[in-house]
């Protein structure tokens, strides 16, 4: 019963709020009369949505996307987690590396695109490293802030409770104080890398929604590209969703 | 070097030689918080800590549980110098300083698993502390899910379940609504008859301290010094209405007023009897 009422009130927002996107969207269609190639309308979009989901090739765009998605983002959290406690940790060690950090922060994944063809070429390991710079600084950033702001007193309680070595301290109180943070870290950043799929599909994909969208431009098929678009948009939610699920859960 | 079983009484007296701590020494912020303090506290007294705000009172704790180390001087817990933080001292945190990941029952484990004792054993002893604060029915519940008092009750089972030598105490009842607090000194003065470990007890109630202790200790203002080492000969439980409580409470607050006096003086306040 609770469950149930818990349910419809975080789903029921989403389905006002896309009522109302239609709404809108379909009186600019009436209103400036535009061309299908400028602005399709929601009802022709929503049946090229279905007949592509009928075909089973939107499932097929999902799974390379998200296959990309989530190959970068446990790359980069095996890197920037360990990174992170480690400069949480060692004052010394985030004084030398920080400034590295904050030089590279506001590079947009966009701009290593044509490194990333230099480096790697047009395959994949192109595409999830764009996608790993995405997912890496949220990491990253939690994990060291997750890190520092764990509760000194909590530090003292584990050492006069038999923590005597930093190692132990590390393992019994100070990751398990910063967690939750980190689980934050891992939450944002799957939703950066989510969004960053369109820059890493930019280049020569043969599938993903990426590459939905930009076929869907080079072809003028907006529809296709709305279609991507609207299928990155309830995915992010549902993702979101899975992680705010796992961290209710956990946390 | 420290015993498990329940049964066997562990418990030490520490020495406290010309201890004395000097914050951010040569520096323009340099504090100096302890003057040269000496003291000997023997197994199984109960001493109180009492003295103005910012005299050192948790200095000195924090020497004797080994997080400071002090300027000058070396305490002792038995034989033992204090040099780093030890399960053989045990402390209790004026905020609890549960682990707020792990239930109840694993917090007071938590000691007992970093010494290596095998689970089933581990529980069994933590059973036994939770049951000693009352906190049986409790065990799997979260630490979000417990109320002030019984956070501090699962904190006193916490440090009593590893059997230390002694136990320290910063002000652990200051945040609690004074019913709670008569409560949780009524129990802790039950469980420290029963297996009398050394406690140092830090607190800014006068009444508490000559509830609790056999021992008091008044504090000067900063730098801290020993001011007055008063034995409370009464027996327990003690009335607050009687008269001998009430002489050492006057006792207490006179060393106590001339302290605070100074502390005003030196801030730049008023006089302190207007
Ligand atoms: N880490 C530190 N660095 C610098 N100064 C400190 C540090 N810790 C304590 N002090 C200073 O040392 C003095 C004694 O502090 P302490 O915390 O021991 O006082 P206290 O008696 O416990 O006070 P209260 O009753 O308010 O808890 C204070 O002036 C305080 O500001
Ligand atoms: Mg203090």
């Amino acid at each position: 019963m609770n469950n149930q009422v818990n349910t419809a009130s975080t789903v029921l927002p989403y389905i006002y709020a896309g009522i109302f996107i239609v709404l809108v969207w379909q009186s600019v269609v009436s209103f400036t009369n535009a061309h299908v190639t400028l602005l399709p309308p929601p009802l022709l979009t929503a049946q090229t949505f279905f007949k592509l989901i009928v075909s089973g090739e939107l499932f097929v765009h999902i799974s390379a996307s998200l296959g990309r998605v989530i190959s970068a983002w446990l790359l980069s959290s095996l890197v920037a987690i360990p990174l992170g406690l480690a400069m949480g940790r060692w004052k010394r060690f985030e004084q030398f590396l920080d400034p590295v950090v904050e030089l590279f922060r506001p590079i947009s994944p966009l701009a290593w695109i044509p490194l990333a063809i230099l480096w790697f070429g047009i395959g994949e390991t192109g595409k999830i490293f764009i996608i790993f710079i995405a997912t890496f600084f949220p990491i990253l950033l939690n994990t060291i802030s997750g890190v520092k702001s764990v509760d000194p007193v909590l530090v003292r309680a584990g050492q006069v409770l038999g923590c005597n070595n930093d190692w132990a301290l590390f393992t019994k109180v100070i990751l398990p104080a910063a967690m939750p943070t980190i689980i934050v870290g891992l939450r944002i950043s799957f939703g950066t890398g989510w969004a960053a799929i369109i820059a890493a599909e930019l280049v020569a994909a043969q599938v993903g929604l990426g590459y939905l969208i930009s076929d869907g431009m080079e072809i003028l098929r907006s529809d296709l590209v709305l279609v991507g678009m609207v299928t990155i948009g309830i995915l992010g939610v549902m993702i979101d969703a899975v992680f705010q699920f796992l961290n209710n859960k956990f946390a | 070097m420290n015993d498990m079983t329940p049964e066997v009484m562990n418990t030490k007296g520490i020495s406290i030689k010309e201890i004395a701590v000097t914050f951010n020494q040569g520096s323009p912020s340099e504090v100096e918080a302890l003057r040269p303090v000496n003291l000997e506290f023997e197994p199984g007294e109960f001493i109180a800590l009492v003295g103005p705000s910012g005299c050192g009172k948790s200095t000195l704790l924090n020497v004797l549980a080994g997080f400071t180390t002090p300027t000058s001087g070396t305490a002792y817990v038995g034989n033992e110098p204090i040099i780093k933080p030890d399960i053989d001292h045990g402390m209790v945190f004026q905020d609890y300083a549960l682990f707020p990941w792990l239930n109840i029952i694993d917090n007071v484990a938590f000691g007992l698993e970093q010494l290596g004792v095998k689970k089933s054993e581990r529980y069994e002893i933590a059973r036994e502390n939770l049951k000693m604060v009352g906190l049986e029915d409790f065990a799997e519940k979260r630490i979000n899910e417990l109320s002030g008092g019984m956070k501090q009750r699962a904190a006193i089972a916490r440090v009593f379940a590893t059997n230390p030598s002694v136990i320290l105490m910063d002000e652990p009842f200051g945040a609690l609504d004074a019913l709670t607090r008569r409560f949780l000194q009524h129990q802790l003065l039950e469980i420290w008859q029963k297996n009398k470990k050394t406690v140092v007890f830090v607190t800014h109630s006068v009444q508490e301290a000559i509830y609790l202790a056999s021992r008091v200790i008044v504090m000067t203002a900063r730098p801290g010094r020993i001011k007055l080492d008063k034995n409370i000969d009464l027996p327990y439980p003690r009335e607050f209405t009687s008269d001998e409580f009430r002489d050492y409470e006057k006792l207490v607050y006179d060393q106590l007023d001339e302290e605070l006096a100074k502390t005003f003086k030196l801030e730049g306040g008023g006089g302190f009897h207007e």
